[in-house]
């Protein structure tokens, strides 16, 4: 440990060289070769082996050019959401994390003194004028983590994220049915399929949290900017009762009665429909941008396509579900931040960006038009991502709202499309919580 | 200053000279310095405090806090706060009562399901039993996330060979049991019995070999048939077993979380959502672990006063 102390020191006052010469992370590599044995810890979630191959190269890269041992520990989220702020209060743990946005953990761990601000090396690396200001109040705190998206930067994100719907190609032409740009269409293109007989609507939701997805999309469509953002930041004290909430509680009853779901939805893993769906055994697949190395691998580049959820009226802004990945921030445990701001830097790098495209994953910022090949699921996630951050639609997810809120609406959701609860009782009982939870 | 046990050692001696005048080996051990007996219990002393005592007594001082479970600057104390939202908490009563639903499944089935097989490979003295016995106690010693996975798989209502075998059955609809809100919970219940009963038997087999055969000899010369060995020998004669499975059963059915967890999560909605579980969601997922903490606390209690009432019915008058 004494040799990563002596390093982390010493590569401090690099830092500081490049925060007054506005030298590039590589060359702190050219500077920092005498330290062999400093590591860098660097916990998060990246489990699957594609993205995983990715994260640990990047780490690689980074090491080796900075005379650090980068070491990295991919978690599932629940277990590092558990872990991470119990290490890090005994001063133990790595480096740098994933910080999971908004009172999930961020807003814990920023009261807690347990991590660090980004605010200078925002400056310093000028990430502000790189990622636009809707996306970076994700990973935003007031000082005291009293406000949420607002203050000060503590975490930034390698990676964005964004839900929709990947398509089978082949179904869809052998059922007449093409990509719907109205949400009657998309309402229509359901019914189609499963007059067809072919399993609409893949997802999975014993698992609970897709639904949380596929409600969000349908509540994008008929809610506001204005209003979603007061939701999650609690500002202007917004309710979950509203027309939005319920339009979307109402339509997830509908869509389920009228057998748009592969049937036994509900007792099915997320993972599981992502296989189901790359091994063309379903016509429409609800998740995440992150799925797409899986359909890729299932379907191929040209098999499968994706859209985003349609507006009700053409023009309308869709709000959907999606952001910023879970960002990467320095812990108090960080023996040396600047090296470690170093390294978040370099997850958002041309070369990273290069590598998590190569990957069929989605960087963070917008996907350069010449990494776009047009007819290729992951062409298709890219545009849709531009459209999005361009058009100011990128939603969020509900669960930041409030503390313990993912179990109180993934359980909720699975009432409502259990069909125990009417989707007023659904819209009464988020709420109640959310009411209940900050007074 | 001498041990009082010293003095009133020397006291004995003194008052019966044969012993005074000869002191035995173990009387001179009795004069060394007693606190050698402790220096070997020190070991087992310090694992205890530190892994058993000092957390039961912490964890009971934090029930009394409101703590965030993260950063101890936020630990306040609120009396007995946590432990009145407990009790005034729906969801609290939900998981305590799915807890007690999930007992006739973890405590009873199991033990029914190790018994008869265990008299019948004792009475009938069947070949091979040992084989038996080992398959019948692999699910027992499987840990409960993969005996969960395992079952997830079984159970997937859309691939899993339980609903395939159904449908090639005729049965064109079985439920999605994990997802089912009429199903779920007794489908974890009957995991449950699945994981325990190999347990139960192998406990309930061991008993049976210490019973005296003179007393199976003693039934048949009064005309005892099978059924009436079993009730009047095998089953008396099983009693503290009979205790140990209950008991043991009963603190797994109280515990149970992981199997759950594996599985449903505590879903559909909080079909499945049991004391442990929402312990630990208090604890970890809302950051209210003074209020989780305190949620363990009243686990333990009650699983310590069924676990008695368990014992004082099947396992003291035995002597």
């Amino acid at each position: 440990m004494s040799n990563r102390r002596d390093f982390l020191k010493q590569t401090g006052v690099v830092g500081a060289g490049i925060a007054l010469g506005g030298v590039t992370p590589a060359a702190v590599g050219v500077m920092a070769v005498a330290a062999q044995d400093a590591t860098l810890d660097f916990w998060d979630t990246t489990n699957d082996p594609i993205k995983a191959e990715v994260i640990t190269g990047l780490g690689n890269d980074f090491g080796e050019a900075n005379g650090v041992t980068v070491s990295h520990r991919g978690w599932t989220l629940e277990e590092l959401q558990d872990t991470l702020p119990r290490v890090v209060e005994s001063n133990q743990g790595p480096d740098v994390a994933q910080i999971n946005n908004g009172e999930s953990l961020m807003g814990p761990m920023v009261r807690a003194g347990q991590i660090l601000s980004l605010k200078d090396y925002d400056a310093q690396y000028g990430w502000s004028e790189r990622f636009a200001p809707s996306l970076l109040a994700r990973n935003m705190y007031t000082a005291d983590g009293a406000t949420f998206g607002e203050g000060e930067l503590w975490g930034l994100s390698a990676e964005s994220e964004i839900v929709g719907f990947f398509y089978n190609k082949q179904i869809f032409s052998d059922a007449g049915v093409s990509v719907p740009t109205t949400f009657a269409e998309f309402e229509t293109a359901l019914a189609t399929l499963r007059d067809a007989g072919i399993p609409a609507l893949l997802l999975g939701n014993l698992d609970k949290f897709q639904a949380i997805h596929l409600f969000g999309e349908l509540q994008g469509t008929s809610t506001t900017r204005e209003y979603l953002d007061d939701l999650i930041y609690r500002r202007n004290d917004k309710s979950f009762d509203d027309p939005s909430m319920l339009f979307a509680a109402n339509k997830l009853i509908e869509w389920k009665e009228a057998g748009y779901f592969l049937d036994g939805f509900d007792g099915i893993s997320s993972d599981d429909a992502v296989a189901l769906f790359a091994s063309g055994a379903g016509a429409i697949l609800l998740q995440g941008s992150w799925a797409t190395p899986s359909v890729i691998q299932g379907l191929g580049a040209e098999g499968a396509g994706f859209f985003l959820i349609p507006p009700i009226n053409e023009g309308d802004t869709v709000l959907h579900v999606g952001g910023v990945a879970i960002p990467y921030g320095i812990t108090t445990n960080a023996e040396d931040p600047d090296t470690c701001a170093a390294f978040i830097d370099s997850l958002v790098s041309e070369a990273s960006v290069n590598a998590f495209l190569e990957s069929g994953s989605l960087p963070a910022g917008d996907i350069p038009d010449d990494k776009i090949v047009a007819g290729t699921v992951s062409g298709d996630v890219y545009t849709g991502w531009n459209a999005a951050v361009a058009g100011d639609a990128v939603g969020h997810y509900l669960d930041w709202a409030a503390p313990g809120f993912y179990d109180v609406i993934t359980g909720a959701l699975q009432e409502i499309l259990g069909g125990q609860v009417t989707a007023e009782e659904f819209v009464a009982k988020l709420q109640d919580f959310y009411a209940a939870s900050f007074s | 200053m001498q041990p009082p046990s010293r003095n009133a050692s020397s006291a004995i001696g003194a008052s019966t000279p044969a012993v005074g005048a000869s002191p035995s080996p173990s009387r001179s051990r009795r004069t060394g310095p007693t606190w050698e007996p402790y220096l070997y219990l020190l070991p087992a002393l310090l694992m205890f405090g530190f892994f058993f005592a000092i957390p039961i007594v912490g964890g009971v001082v934090l029930s009394f806090t409101a703590w965030n479970g993260i950063s101890w600057d936020t630990a306040t104390f609120v009396g007995l706060g946590n432990y009145i939202d407990a009790f005034q908490d729906h969801r609290f009563w939900v998981a305590l009562r799915h807890n007690l639903i999930l007992i006739p499944y973890f405590v009873i089935l199991p033990a029914v399901l190790g018994l008869l097989p265990a008299a019948l490979v004792h009475q009938m003295k069947l070949r091979g039993a040992g084989i038996f016995q080992a398959g019948l106690f692999l699910p027992y010693i499987m840990p409960g996330v993969l005996i969960g996975v395992v079952w997830r798989w079984m159970l997937n209502p859309v691939f899993g060979p339980v609903n395939k075998t159904l449908k090639d059955l005729g049965f064109a609809h079985p439920p999605s049991w994990l997802s089912d809100f009429t199903w779920a919970l007794p489908t974890i219940g009957l995991i449950g019995a699945w994981a325990a009963y190999g347990f139960c038997y192998v406990v309930f087999v061991a008993g049976m070999q210490k019973i005296p055969k003179d007393l199976y000899d003693a039934a048949r010369l009064d005309g005892a048939n099978g059924w009436q060995e079993f009730w009047g020998v095998t089953l008396p004669g099983l009693k503290r077993e009979i205790a140990v499975v209950l008991s043991v059963n009963l603190i797994n059915a109280l515990r149970a979380f992981d199997v759950i967890k594996a599985t449903t999560d505590g879903g559909p909605g909080d079909k499945t959502s049991v004391m442990a579980l929402f312990m630990m969601n208090s604890a970890f997922g809302s950051n209210q672990a003074g209020y989780g903490i305190a949620i363990a606390v009243i686990l333990a209690i009650v699983t310590l006063l069924m676990s008695l009432l368990v014992l004082r019915l099947f396992g003291e008058s035995d002597d």
